[in-house]
């Protein structure tokens, strides 16, 4: 019983598009992150754990570089412009690229004769170095806020109304509220004449005090039900600029893995890493690519993660939560699949949506690991990609 | 018509006293690749049988369908009567098939003599409780299972590099522990893949009288597949060819040397 | 002959517990926790081996099993459990207490406090091993890095679940009366974990674990039932970690989600690691070794900024120097030679940039040791990668052979 209503209750319909379209915002930085493992795993097939933490030494970077220019929690900020959007995308990617190349080159490649799984304890190992050294050199590990209000000249909503509210039941309110003003004029002007005062009404002022109160009802409900069916999403501008931003790098990479000679090679180490090797290619240098290439976007995703998504707070265990979510997304898709990688980061993020609509919330975070562990049990191959054969 | 049932008439595949192991019409698809397509042969006791082909010919997938690693899209495989499809590979081993891996699949952390040991473990019978709390049963049945490891590594001449990492060992030698674990689980059938690839011609000359021992002393049925068209002619009594998973020729080595079919899948189309 | 042996170890074991048990008695309470959780960590430690070492299941989320140990321990404690000594009772209630009295009303459980302690690590073995038997099951289909993956979110969705749970006391925890610390019965199960490994690895059946671990593929071929060995070593390995946590949490009377949080399963996977995955004797050295090197840092209340700054340089150039050593260099006095030179260069370069560093600006605060730990586990376990991946004692175990060898060389040497 009491479960059924709680049930019926969560499924709120006409919040669902609102929640979809947050989830699909959201999805798309997963995206942009679950992007960086599915490369890597490509050309090494190691799960980058540190991911998550390059991702968070990004914001860090977004951070330090709005404090340089001008956007200090407090004290006077300059206006809000895009040049500093611009340039605080920019320092994120950089300083992602940087942190990745020194991980890949003193970490990874010593690695890279060992058994994969002494590779994977190092990336296990450095995620948590990083995270908890973090802690100690970064602001000393309060969490701070990017000033995005100051920041950001893209202010306000983006609405759209699906479904516009119920006419004539407003119509049939506004005729409503006369009746109800007068009620309230009328048990205003006997008030004075009450001697018992509030609390203690006579039958006189009983009664007008029931007719204010039934003439109240009447007009709030003949509202809200007019407004009951009210179905918009609300989208702040910044997060729009956040799923074109995205949608921007999704596409340069495309290019950059399609049609470039870089790109190319890539897609060899990944297919078969020593007959690469034996083409020609520099492992090395196609691997350091990869690696640098798919941190930037961890750290572009890092910069829009804190700008655009309300109230985050950097800390050094910021890369903990949608570095698992991005990876569950890189699955999801088939890990090692770029495609896959955007569609995994998209079905991710409006899964965890619908679940914050369901009604769950504390459950949030549950969500990622059991599509992941439901998706390596049953299409280990994810989404896009198909699960290999042990040759025998 | 696969040109095999030409030889062996299909009334003959009847199970008889002396048949081990029969494939009948044995098929399996990747997608859309048959790997293997319709292959049928019979195994008699004691038969010294030799499976060749050019690469991809589909004999290790063979080797795969009758030890359960895979299993057939459709055909039967039958072992002593019994059927096997969709059995799994360690109830096949215990069956009485065990196989020896194209690549060199030891144990390489463990010793040869550890090797052997978990070829032996298939006729354990202390329960792991027992293990668990070291009791004397248990403690008698590893020392008896060791020494026979021991027995089995002098079978393949290994006895002086019990104590040696299985990696460590030269590649020869690696093959021939390979045939000795694989013994340990005291086959009816032993399924030899590629034992001679990468040794010299001595150790083929070593491997070929190895082989052929433990046929006749210790009383096996062999099947063996094979690149080196000399080792196999001289070993085998039995011969069938695959190509492109089917079955192209049958029959003994002379006979089977002499197929044009079989001289066309090696050295391509005659001119 | 045998049994003469076999019971004299057992009683030389009980005896070390007993004498851990008096000699942990005199000290402060500070200490006989320490004491306990040593135990404890052993016991986890050793437990993990088995699943990662032995059976090479890369299992990354062992604080579950423990979790849920200490947590059945903890319900059933707050449901049933009354002391002899009635003084040491005060009710708590939770749902579990209505659960159980609306089954069977008055329903209560007295026992000696060692007795139910037993019977609680018992059955806090059988709910994690019931919890490692549904672990086990996907490990028949993955391997590496997606079983690891795997078992951590196992391990995070039972400490959400937990934290949502209002009979389990959501983040806040539970709390157990009364509290028995017993630092017999924690040794005594650290024993029997580690003696119940060795008598697999001494055993034919302890092969097949080791085969598994090797090549699946070869080993089913020669008749290793492997999905069996893989459940059994989930089963038993989480078996040993469901009691170290009853046992946990009945010594520090109070549970909580941040006490089996992801690090946890960290440390312990650290340990297994840096003890030699495979290794008994490493992952009880390690065991003890990582459990106390946090606890003295927790001491170190404030460690020099400057100094911690020059121990990074140090660090790293000594791992870069032993990198090279251990690349380079054939000789294999030369080698040993060079390794010990580098870390001495390492220390001396510490002290040495304590004191340089101490005036730059920036540097001079100092840091609460207890915020390094984990810096400290977690560059342990990369240098460890870097420069020893088999850990430190590889795939060897202690042996009274080896102890016997070593004084016989020495002996050698000096005459």
């Amino acid at each position: 019983m009491d479960f059924s209503t709680h049930f019926v209750a969560a499924f709120e319909l006409t919040t669902l598009p609102q929640q979809l379209i947050n989830g699909l915002l959201n999805g798309a930085i997963y995206a942009l992150i679950a992007l960086g493992y599915t490369m890597v795993y490509g050309v090494l097939k190691l799960i980058n754990f540190a991911h998550g933490e390059v991702f968070m030494l990004g914001a860090y970077g977004a951070l330090f570089v709005s404090w340089k220019l001008g956007y200090q929690p407090d004290g006077n900020a300059p206006p809000p412009s895009l040049m500093a959007l611009v340039l605080m995308l920019l320092g994120a990617m950089l300083i992602c690229t940087i942190v990745a190349f020194f991980i890949e080159r003193f970490a990874y490649r010593p690695m890279r004769n060992q058994p994969r799984i002494a590779s994977l304890i190092t990336a296990i190992g450095l995620s948590l170095l990083l995270q908890y050294a973090g802690q100690i050199f970064l602001l000393n590990g309060t969490p701070q806020t990017i000033q995005a209000e100051k920041i950001s000249p893209f202010s306000g909503n983006v609405v759209l109304n699906l479904r516009g509210a119920d006419q004539s039941r407003l119509a049939e309110a506004e005729k409503l509220k006369p009746a109800w003003d007068a009620a309230v004029a009328e048990f205003k002007a006997r008030m004075p004449l009450e001697p018992g005062g509030e609390f203690n009404l006579s039958q006189e002022g009983e009664r007008l005090h029931t007719k204010q109160g039934d003439a109240e009802r009447a007009y709030k409900a003949a509202l809200n039900d007019g407004n009951a069916g009210v179905m918009k999403i609300e989208v702040p501008k910044g997060q729009v600029v956040l799923f074109t931003i995205t949608i921007i790098l999704m596409a340069v990479l495309t290019y950059l893995v399609m049609f470039t000679k870089q790109g190319r090679a890539m897609r060899a180490v990944s297919h078969d890493f020593n007959a690469a090797s034996l083409m020609g290619i520099n492992i090395d240098s196609i691997i350091t690519f990869t690696f640098l290439l798919g941190s930037a976007l961890a750290g572009a995703g890092a910069m829009m993660y804190c700008t655009f998504i309300p109230g985050t707070k950097i800390d050094s265990f910021l890369g903990l939560a949608p570095g698992i979510k991005a990876f569950t997304a890189a699955v999801l898709g088939g890990i090692g699949n770029i495609p896959g990688a955007v569609l995994g980061g998209l079905v991710m993020g409006v899964a965890e949506y619908l679940v914050v609509w369901a009604g769950y919330d504390s459950y949030r975070d549950a969500i990622a690991f059991l599509i992941l562990i439901v998706v390596l049990l049953f299409r280990p191959g994810g989404l896009l990609g198909s699960a290999k054969v042990e040759k025998v | 018509m696969s040109q095999h049932v030409a030889v062996v008439p299909q009334e003959n595949l009847v199970e008889t006293e002396l048949s081990l192991l029969r494939l009948d019409k044995a098929t399996i698809k990747f997608g859309g690749l048959i790997a293997v397509n319709q292959v049928s042969f019979e195994l008699q006791k004691g038969d010294l049988f030799g499976l060749i082909g050019p690469n991809g010919a589909g004999k290790t997938t063979c080797f795969n369908l009758i030890t359960g690693m895979y299993e057939p899209t459709s055909g039967v495989i039958t072992f002593r009567g019994r059927k096997l499809n969709g059995t799994r590979p360690d109830k096949i081993a215990s069956l009485g098939i065990c196989r020896t891996f194209q690549n060199i699949r030891l144990f390489s952390a463990l010793s040869c003599l550890e090797n052997v040991m978990v070829g032996a473990y298939l006729r354990h019978k202390t329960s792991l409780f027992s293990a668990l709390t070291d009791i004397p049963p248990a403690i008698k049945e590893t020392q008896a299972l060791k020494d026979e490891a021991m027995h089995w590594l002098s079978v393949v001449d290994l006895a002086h590099e019990a104590s040696r990492r299985s990696a460590d060992l030269p590649y020869g030698s690696q093959r021939r522990l390979e045939i000795a674990r694989a013994l340990a689980t005291q086959p009816a059938l032993l399924l030899l893949d590629e034992p001679a690839a990468g040794m010299n011609p001595l150790e083929k000359e070593d491997l070929l009288l190895c082989v052929r021992k433990i046929r006749d002393e210790h009383d096996k049925t062999v099947l063996v597949i094979e690149h080196d068209m000399k080792f196999v002619m001289n070993l085998c009594e039995k011969i069938m060819v695959l190509d492109h998973g089917e079955e192209i020729a049958y029959g003994p080595p002379s006979e089977v040397r002499s197929n044009p079919k079989v001289i066309e899948a090696y050295l391509g189309e005659a001119v | 002959m045998f049994w003469g042996k076999r019971l004299g170890s057992v009683a030389l074991a009980l005896l070390g517990c007993l004498i851990l048990q008096r000699v942990g008695l005199g000290l402060n309470s500070y200490f006989q926790t320490m004491l306990v959780l040593a135990g404890v960590y052993v016991t986890l430690s050793v437990s993990l081996n088995l699943i990662n070492g032995i059976t090479g299941q890369f299992s990354i989320g062992h604080a579950a099993f423990y979790m849920i140990g200490a947590y059945s321990a903890g319900v059933l404690a707050r449901a049933f459990y009354v002391p002899l000594d009635k003084s040491l009772y005060s009710p708590l209630n939770n749902g579990f207490q209505g659960l159980v009295q609306s089954i069977s009303p008055g329903f209560t459980c007295q026992l000696q406090p060692l007795m139910w302690l037993i019977g609680v690590m018992i059955a806090g073995a059988i709910f994690a091993a019931v919890a490692g038997f549904v672990v086990g099951l996907p490990s028949l289909r993955l391997k590496g890095d997606y079983l690891a993956i795997v078992t951590m979110g196992f391990g995070e969705i039972v400490s959400i679940i937990v934290r949502n749970q209002e009979p389990l006391g959501k983040s806040y925890g539970l709390e157990i009366k009364p509290t028995i610390p017993s630092i017999f019965l924690t040794w005594l199960l650290a024993v029997v974990c580690i003696a119940v490994c060795r008598n697999l690895l001494k055993n034919v059946h302890g092969l097949s674990f080791l085969a598994v671990r090797e090549d699946e593929v070869a080993s089913s071929a020669m008749g290793v039932n492997v999905t069996r060995v893989k459940v059994a070593a989930f089963v038993l390995g989480s078996a040993f970690a469901g009691a170290a946590g009853a046992i946990y949490a009945h010594s520090l009377g109070f549970v909580s989600p941040t006490n089996f949080s992801m690090d946890i399963s960290f440390i312990i996977l650290t340990m297994v690691i840096l003890g030699g995955s495979g290794s008994i004797t490493g992952a009880t050295v390690a065991a003890v070794v990582l459990f106390y090197i946090p606890e003295w840092l927790r001491d170190l209340k404030t460690i020099p900024m400057a100094g911690f700054v020059g121990a990074i340089f140090a660090t790293i150039m000594v791992v870069a120097l032993v990198k090279r050593t251990l690349d380079g260099f054939q000789e294999k006095g030369r080698k040993t030679a060079m390794i010990f030179a580098s870390i001495g260069a390492g220390i001396v370069m510490t002290i040495a940039l304590r004191f340089a560093l101490k005036g730059v600006t920036g540097l001079e605060g100092s840091i609460d040791g207890n915020k390094l730990r984990f810096v400290v586990l977690a560059a342990i376990l990369v240098i460890l990668m870097l420069l020893r991946p088999q850990g430190i004692f590889a795939h060897h175990e202690f042996s009274w052979k080896w102890v016997k060898g070593l004084f016989k060389k020495k002996t050698a040497v000096s005459a």
